[in-house]
């Protein structure tokens, strides 16, 4: 009888220290199944207001003039416009082709199987927004996704070769959808 | 019988209890990771200079205490009281002689004072931080300087400041750089984390992207177009030589040091598509960690060099994952937004900052490592980019781009207190917050 006693006032400890224990960590509110991850996002306690105005001393390096600019963009125009073949375009954060570009894509094809063509550079161009890292890796993949779709229209693929130039080089340096929708695209540089 | 076994348990419970609750360090006199932290309200007073008038020079007190206030409020987490709320100046040689209740009244949880007497060789500084609740001296220093070197004096007492009050080695010395975008042409520059000294250290004139400092602050690496394709370079900060380590064909991507400075994190495309690779330094010895017909890109190691984060496009929007150092057991940890990228991971540990995109605009957050938990960290009208922690990890620098404009701004790792590092009619770019530097 006495041992019983023992055994219950051991287990009623045991279960009041483990309440309170299991109670504390309750603080990490760690929400957890396999299925479905539930993330809470909480706001910033202070989510102070725009940045404040104190700058750095500025000197500012040998900063490009406005024409040098112009022109710089102007001539990626021109070279736009001089390639015999026709650039492509991607939907955001896409390198799948789309319909329209698989017409444009038999075009060049047959532009490079019939012309002597010693090589055709792809350039993957993306628009200026998300990361730069990201978009680097997502030019790549446009380059490279068009360099398989002339590949299976049959140009040789050792004349192909790919770059991703990212969000770097943009056609259009404006700040809208339709700037945007310009600058995602594959271009081609077709060495004679 | 019966008593005595629940009298012992009894006791041994308690002192379980006794003993988690008395585990946190007792040193740490503000707990600035605590979620209800205000800024710390302290006292600086001018340093008094005790000098005979002939050899005084003028304001000597005056600069350093200048310079102790702004490396303090740099930090983001003090209150630095108006000198003109004080109702005395002159530090009292006697701690006795300090009436306590005059600065609890105007709000100092803290007050530094100092003397200084000058001589022919420099300045010889005698600081004392004192708890103004308790009266009490927590700690009381002599501090040498010639008198050109009024600066690094200051900025010594205000690191003592910082790591007697929050056990925290703080971040001072150390140098943020940044890509700098004119028109095509991007180059690397750096700038001290107070703003001083803004340097160029590249003249590639060509893309630059990813930079990444080495933990022990010698090098940067970063992909360059140089050449005219992408490839990593290596470059040694203080002697400005540049070693090409990775140009493969298609795409050479940077992406973060190993802790132990002897490994570097790629992308590369050359085996088909974007694959993350180790690149042992010393050998240049490639091993591939990813294998998946998906974008992998933007590695960095955990602290301990444990894990790895990531970007992958994998479940078809970007995403941040982590794996094992080996490429194995990978994780997604962000399901919110269709575009998470950019991770950084705490220098502390736990946390991993990211940008997502919200409302059409990309905005930083943090996220702990198992993806419970996000904090969004930014929210007003402009895109926030590219967040890289301080060496405490209590502060977050990071792009704000509005239209064509992008400026470089820190804030504190909760996001309060963003201030601008820099901005000019460049657009600003890419920043990487170096290790502490000696």
């Amino acid at each position: 009888m006495k041992k019983n006693l023992t055994f219950t006032g051991i287990l009623i400890v045991l279960i009041i220290s483990l309440t309170i224990f299991s109670g504390c960590s309750e603080k990490k509110s760690i929400v957890k199944s396999d299925e479905t991850k539930v993330q809470e996002t909480v706001s910033a306690p202070a989510p102070a207001p725009a940045e404040t105005t104190e700058t750095a001393t500025q000197e500012n390096v040998s900063q490009p003039t406005e024409t040098e600019i112009a022109n710089e963009q102007s001539s990626l125009m021109e070279a736009t416009a001089k390639s015999p073949i026709s650039d492509i375009y991607f939907d955001f954060d896409s390198y799948s082709i789309h319909p329209d570009s698989r017409e444009i894509l038999k075009v060049n094809a047959d532009y490079l199987l019939k012309h002597k063509v010693s090589s055709v550079v792809v350039e993957g161009h993306c628009d200026e927004r998300g990361t730069a890292e990201y978009n680097m890796a997502l030019g790549q993949r446009r380059a490279q996704e068009t360099k398989k779709y002339l590949v299976n229209l049959g140009v040789n693929e050792s004349i192909i070769k790919t770059i991703s130039y990212g969000e770097e080089r943009p056609l259009d340096p404006d700040n809208n959808e339709e700037a945007w929708a310009k600058n995602r695209r594959a271009h081609f540089v077709v060495n004679p | 019988m019966k008593k005595t076994c629940l009298f012992l348990f009894l006791t041994l419970f308690f002192c379980t209890l006794f003993i988690f609750s008395h585990g946190v360090d007792a040193k740490v006199y503000v707990d600035i990771d605590s979620p209800n932290f205000q800024q710390i309200p302290i006292a600086i007073c001018d340093f008094y200079n005790k000098t005979a008038s002939a050899t005084k020079s003028e304001n000597v007190g005056a600069i350093i205490s200048d310079g102790i206030k702004k490396d303090l409020s740099l930090t983001g987490i003090f209150n630095i009281l108006n000198n003109k709320s004080f109702l005395e100046s002159n530090p009292s040689d006697a701690k006795e002689s300090i009436r306590f209740s005059d600065w609890a009244l105007i709000g100092a949880d803290f007050l530094l004072q100092g003397i200084i007497t000058q001589n022919d060789k420099g300045i010889a500084a005698d600081g004392r931080l004192f708890d103004v609740a308790r009266g009490e001296t927590l700690f009381h220093k002599k501090y040498f300087s010639g008198i050109k070197d009024i600066k690094i004096l200051s900025r010594k007492i205000a690191s003592d400041i910082l790591l007697t009050l929050t056990n925290d080695e703080g971040d001072f010395n150390t140098k943020i750089t940044f890509v700098s975008k004119k028109g095509s042409k991007s180059d690397l520059y750096v700038i001290n984390y107070d703003g001083s000294e803004l340097k160029n250290v590249t003249n590639h004139q060509s893309i630059l992207i990813a930079p990444r400092w080495s933990p022990d602050g010698n090098l940067i690496a970063f992909t360059s177009f140089k050449d005219g394709h992408p490839a990593v370079y290596i470059r040694n900060f203080k002697n400005g030589s540049e070693k090409k380590v990775a140009s493969f064909d298609g795409l050479n991507m940077c992406g973060a040091f190993s802790p132990d400075n002897k490994k570097l994190l790629l992308t590369l495309s050359k085996d088909g598509n974007e694959e993350i690779y180790t690149l042992e330094i010393g050998n240049l010895k490639l091993k591939r960690l990813t294998n998946n017909y998906s974008i992998d890109v933007s590695p960095v190691w955990s602290p301990d060099g444990e894990k790895i984060a990531f970007v992958s496009n994998r479940a078809g929007s970007p995403q941040i994952y982590i794996m094992d150092s080996d490429g194995n057991n990978v994780r997604r940890i962000t399901f919110e937004g269709k575009y998470n990228t950019s991770p950084a991971w705490s220098p502390r540990g736990g946390y991993i900052a990211y940008e997502g995109l919200v409302n059409d605009k990309y905005q930083i957050f943090s996220i702990d490592e198992e993806g419970n938990r996000i904090f969004q960290l930014t929210s007003d009208a402009s895109n926030k980019e590219s967040p890289s922690w301080s060496p405490s990890g209590r502060q977050i620098v990071y792009v704000s781009r509005k239209s064509s404009k992008s400026k470089i701004c820190i804030m504190n790792s909760n996001g309060s207190n963003p201030r601008v590092l820099i901005e000019n009619i460049n657009k600003l770019v890419m920043p990487a917050w170096s290790p502490r530097l000696k």
